[in-house]
């Protein structure tokens, strides 16, 4: 008899929404987590009066009440669509380069087609059939390309997925240049390229098409309180089910016995024995570092060699004591820039040079309850990766911070004037605050590198040892929703395999 | 054999697959990326720090300076005004207690902590009275957000302190000092009487070598014969000293008392919000005084507290939930004992907790039943999970 019948290493997005799937699937199950709060980056903090979002940005996939879509069935599945309070975002974003566009995309297919025609007349033929290909390239990813690879037949796959097969693996820079003349309207809409954390010449077309369709028709969301409050839903639920968790108690081994997981020591030197174990930690703390035999997982460190240590982001949480009207805001998402170039702006997230290119999302624009009235919450963000900080000494550590956030500052009142004024608190993220805070190597936020070879259609699965399964954005798409959904899917799996197992004895 | 993968037929699948192949060949396992990892995070946030007493400096008679070595070598970086939480054993109770450092962070050698003794206090006395060189004490790493923040500061700063609250005071003024930051700094800081007053000596030396420091010495019960000022820190004294106050930050640390009294006295001198920056310290003193704590319920009130699964035992309302856990043997992970870190965060499985205002809660957290332990009263009997 085994203590547990699994063991969540883990509460991220992916490692809760595992564990309360496993929890009401009948699956006695154990989370353990070496913070002493659930969540993860989805997770919030106070200073003075404010309460900041960490990660949250826009939250996808969701849909309406009426019309519901992918994540809220999930939510639905984990018991905690009723346990928190959805806020619809009504727009987009707003792109805004100064001397070269400022336009802000509304919530709605149809908005966004007529927003951009109105402002490219001659390309609306295009905006429209581009439009259209994120539609379908969206179902076929999620709907008709799992079902043809599992015919095994090349023509079914050709059959019902053209676009896909024609679009999907394509970078979007290229796919963008069929389709348009002007570098400014494939500027805006390639906006969300920075969510995915590669510019568009390496992102894969099907990444940012799923993305921009899915906060386009399913909107984009808050949620009241932050991605924390979600976090703690999650939570509930667990316990409501009759989950075990352990805060403050990382995992420090998982133990095998023939080549399975048979057991987690944690750091406090407890043993809890079980059958399946789901890492929510990266895959490269996972297989190099949790693993009792890391020889097991040979073929996970070989695949490692063909994949680049991700993105991390610069943040600062800002409290503001004036109201997103005061600073000219009618958009929560707000992508500044002073090139529509991405891949120069991408490439300053490899160094401490002025940032080119940031996101300032506004969270009291549509959720007023992050800050006192008449003030705001606010967080300024740039992709950095790790490895520069690298060379950073400690004791140049702060200095390094303080200098950076000062050119991000900069950057963002080309388009937001004077908002330093009214800081009233701040905070600062680096990719090692990210690093401390999520245990990622280079402090990741997406896990690795989302080009084209990471894609999801291209990789094989690599599962070296029985019983222990990856759910985070090291083995999938970064990102809250995917996140979510991987969850889900790696406890839906388990289970699966568990009830066969069940009915066969 | 397997055939043909079917994923051929997309375009661009080939050629992705080829680029795998040439990312293994310059690609690495990231085999040495877990401990570096872990070996980075230590460097700047270590969880624990070990710490020898190299000496105890004698400030006044209730004041001493505990200067703390690393017998692992160095020290992490801080921010002046940043404190640690010193985790200690008086009378068989494992606990803890925040103190500012008041070395500069220049001095990478060591931390100086400053302790006052409080009268009726549970750890000060002990650190006080007891502590000598060669004892070896634990702590967390620096933490907190009580430093000068070049973003939204400013250059002209003000630090009212009172006690040993001129600890970070002085870190602060070390450090301006070290780097020849372009800011003036103005310490106004109360004692009861000469005798009291900590760092007197190293103060009137850092005054005569810098320009940007003023120190004004405020006597609140001044020996006969005391020529300076007297009183306490009131909106007439710093509208008197300080004016104009429009650009300037306030920074102010004292005594739970001090520090309500003169948060309130500078909103009189029209000083908004926004620039005046409290450090906290610990819990209410009256926590039955405060908005929202029912009429009904005395401190002296008895309450049992289940902690889930592990046992019971019997507190009063009035006692903080974190130190009537420590006194019956239970740990749990905290540094500002005053409501701000959230690190003592715990759930409440049922009955009723106060929150004070201290409590710096996330709006979920209410929601769902987490308190901050340190802040946290139970007002019934209450189960919770630790
Ligand atoms: C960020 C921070 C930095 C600090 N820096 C310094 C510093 O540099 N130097 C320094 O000397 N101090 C500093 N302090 C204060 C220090 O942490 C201790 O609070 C102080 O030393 C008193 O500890 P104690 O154990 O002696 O007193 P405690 O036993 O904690 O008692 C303190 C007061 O609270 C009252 N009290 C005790 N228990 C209760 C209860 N159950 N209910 C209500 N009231 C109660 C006591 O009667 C007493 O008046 C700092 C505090 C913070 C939060
Ligand atoms: S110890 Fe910091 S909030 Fe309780």
């Amino acid at each position: 008899m085994k203590d547990f019948d699994a063991i969540v290493i883990g509460a991220g997005n992916g490692g809760l929404s595992a564990a309360v799937a496993l929890q009401r699937g009948g699956m006695q199950t154990l989370l353990l987590e070496r913070h002493n709060i659930p969540g993860g980056c989805a997770t919030s903090f106070v200073r003075g009066d404010y309460e900041f979002e960490v990660a949250l940005h826009q939250l996808s996939g969701l849909g309406t009440e009426k019309q519901p879509a992918v994540l809220r069935h999930v939510f639905d599945s984990l018991g905690v669509t009723d346990k928190v309070t959805f806020i619809e975002e009504h727009h987009l974003y707003r792109y805004a380069v100064p001397g070269v566009i400022d336009i802000t995309l509304p919530a709605s297919v149809s908005g966004i087609v007529q927003t951009l025609s109105t402002e490219f007349p001659e390309e609306a033929d295009a905006i429209q059939k581009f439009m259209d290909l994120c539609e379908v390239i969206t179902l076929e990813t999620y709907m008709a390309l799992p079902n043809a690879r599992r015919s095994g037949d090349p023509d079914v796959l050709k059959r019902n997925c053209r676009n896909f097969v024609k679009y999907g693996l394509k970078s979007t820079q290229d796919v963008m240049d069929e389709f348009f003349i002007s570098p400014v309207l494939k500027a805006v809409l390639g906006g969300y390229w920075g969510y995915a954390g590669q510019p568009l010449d390496r992102l894969p077309f099907s990444d940012l098409g799923v993305m921009l369709y899915a906060y386009a028709a399913m909107k984009p969301w808050h949620i009241e309180g932050g991605s924390q409050a979600l976090s703690n839903a999650l939570l509930e639920s667990f316990l409501e089910a009759g989950g075990d968790v352990r805060f403050n108690c990382g995992a420090e081994k998982i133990l095998t016995e023939g080549g399975g997981v048979s057991a987690v020591r944690t750091e406090h030197g407890d043993v809890f024995t079980c059958n399946q174990v789901v890492s929510n930690a990266s895959s490269v703390l996972t297989y190099n570092q949790l693993l009792d035999r890391p020889e097991l997982a040979k073929n996970a460190r070989e695949d490692f060699k063909s994949r680049r240590m991700g993105v991390s982001g610069f943040v600062l949480y800002m409290g503001l004591d004036c109201t997103p009207e005061d600073l000219g805001l009618e958009a929560a998402t707000n992508f500044i820039a002073t090139t529509i170039d991405d891949k120069q702006q991408y490439a300053r997230s490899k160094g401490f040079e002025d940032p080119l290119g940031c996101l300032f999302t506004c969270y009291t624009v549509g959720d007023k309850t992050m800050a006192p009235q008449g003030k705001s919450v606010a967080a300024l963000m740039c992709l950095q990766y790790g490895e520069p900080w690298d060379s950073i000494a400690p004791e140049e550590y702060a200095a390094t911070k303080f200098a950076y956030a000062e050119k991000l500052i900069a950057l963002a009142e080309n388009v937001i004037p004077n908002f330093r004024q009214h800081i009233e608190e701040i905070e600062i993220g680096t990719p090692v605050t990210m690093m401390r805070y999520l245990n990622t190597p280079g402090g990741a936020i997406y896990g690795f590198d989302q080009t084209i070879a990471e894609h999801g259609a291209v990789r094989d699965r690599v599962r070296p040892v029985d019983g222990l399964h990856l759910a985070g954005s090291w083995t999938g798409m970064g990102g809250f929703q995917p996140t979510y959904q991987a969850g889900a899917a790696v406890a839906a799996s388990i289970l699966r395999k568990q009830n066969t197992k069940g009915n066969a004895a | 054999m397997t055939g043909m993968d079917i994923r051929s037929v997309i375009d661009g699948f080939d050629a992705a697959r080829s680029r795998i192949e040439d990312m293994v060949q310059d690609g690495q396992d990231f085999a040495d990326v877990p401990a570096k990892v872990a070996g980075r995070i230590n460097a700047l946030h270590p969880k624990r720090l070990n710490l020898v007493v190299s000496d105890v400096i004698v400030e006044t008679a209730t004041t001493r300076t505990l200067r703390l070595t690393s017998p692992d070598g160095g020290l992490p970086p801080f921010l002046a005004g940043q404190y640690v939480n010193l985790f200690v054993t008086v009378d068989g109770v494992n606990t803890s207690r925040p103190y500012a450092i008041s070395s500069a962070p220049q001095d990478r050698g060591h931390y100086d902590l400053t302790v006052r003794k409080i009268g009726q206090g549970f750890v000060s006395p002990y650190l006080v009275d007891q502590i000598q060189p060669g004892a070896h004490l634990t702590s967390t790493g620096p933490m907190g957000s009580f430093y000068v923040n070049p973003i939204h500061h400013g250059r002209d700063l003000v630090f009212l302190a009172g006690g040993s609250g001129v600890a970070p005071a002085i870190s602060m003024i070390r450090d301006i000092a070290a780097r020849q930051l372009p800011v003036r700094f103005h310490l106004i800081y109360g004692s009861r009487r000469s005798d009291d007053v900590i760092f007197d000596a190293a103060l009137r030396d850092l005054e005569d070598q810098h320009d940007f420091l003023t120190v004004t010495r405020v006597m609140s019960e001044p020996e006969a014969g005391y020529k300076d000022r007297t009183g306490f820190i009131d909106a007439a004294l710093i509208s008197d000293l300080c004016t104009p106050l429009d650009r300037k930050t306030v920074y102010l640390c004292g005594p739970p008392a001090m520090n309500t009294f003169c948060g309130a006295e500078l909103r009189k001198t029209g000083m908004p919000d926004k620039r005046v920056h409290i450090e906290a310290n610990g819990p209410p003193v009256a926590p039955q005084l405060r908005e929202g704590w029912p009429d009904t319920t005395s401190v002296d009130q008895s309450v049992t507290v289940t902690v889930s699964g592990r046992g019971s035992f019997q507190t009063t309302a009035g006692e903080p939930l974190l130190n009537a856990l420590e006194r019956n043997g239970y740990e749990a992970e905290n540094a500002c004992r005053s409501g701000e870190c959230s690190l003592c965060r715990v759930k409440v499985l049922s009955g009723e907790v106060f929150s004070p205002s201290e409590a710096k809660l996330r709006q979920s957290d209410r929601r769902f039943g987490w308190v901050h332990s340190c802040v946290a009263y139970p007002l019934s009997d209450i189960e919770i999970l630790l």
